[in-house]
């Protein structure tokens, strides 16, 4: 799945050490999300939207799989 | 682990070392029966020993490292971190079950005693009931 954290992230300037310690996550999970190689579950996906104050629909794009 | 246990960890593991080495020693007469006893001991002690120590240590190096601790939490907790671990879990649970059945095929090859085999099959059938059991459990649950 898509997202635009580090697009979020980058806008308010913080750093992946700052927001994995808001969210209470590791570094390398705020760096696998950003890469798109993790997807998270719906508590911290929940969490990152509260942080930046925006709905999930806006950090996470849902693109339905191509059959 | 709270530290009582590991201090009782460590006191344990030192105890059965000593054990093993006294036995190794003084050789008394039940030994005779069973010679692997004193070497079980050490091997266990030094093992217990060295798992209790490890945490006592390790919580003596963050216990005045308040933020140290709080990343080591936050690194137990962390959700990717308990996915990966499972993962590699189920992983290694798929290679049990081939490496017993390989065992199984060679210890059969190789005419070993009917006890050995069985006592493979009673285990591969263990993990395999185990595994069924947790998926009704969780089938439940979820």
């Amino acid at each position: 799945m898509k997202n635009r954290l580090e697009e979020l992230r980058k806008s308010r300037g913080i750093k992946q050490e700052e927001l994995a310690a808001a969210l209470e996550v590791s570094r390398q999970t705020i760096g696998s999300l950003e890469n798109g190689r993790y997807n998270p579950s719906i508590l911290l996906a929940f969490k990152i939207a509260r942080y930046f104050d925006v709905s999930i629909e806006e950090v996470f794009i849902y693109e339905e799989e191509k059959v | 682990m709270k530290t009582r246990n590991a201090v009782l960890l460590t006191g344990v593991g030192m105890m059965l070392l000593a054990a093993g080495i006294i036995l190794l020693k003084s050789d008394p007469q039940f030994v005779k029966s069973l010679p692997a006893l004193p070497y079980l001991c050490i091997g266990l002690g030094a093992g217990v020993f060295g798992h209790g120590l490890g945490e006592l240590i390790s919580r003596q190096t963050v216990k005045n490292n308040p933020e140290i601790q709080k990343q080591m939490q936050i690194d137990q907790q962390d959700e990717r971190n308990q996915m990966i671990a499972n993962k590699a879990k189920g992983k290694a649970y798929d290679a049990v079950l081939y490496v017993f059945g390989a065992l199984m095929v060679t210890y059969a090859l190789m005419n070993a005693d009917l006890f050995v085999i069985l006592s493979f099959v009673i285990a591969y059938l263990c993990v395999v009931c185990i595994s069924i059991y947790y998926r009704l459990k969780f089938d439940k649950e979820m």
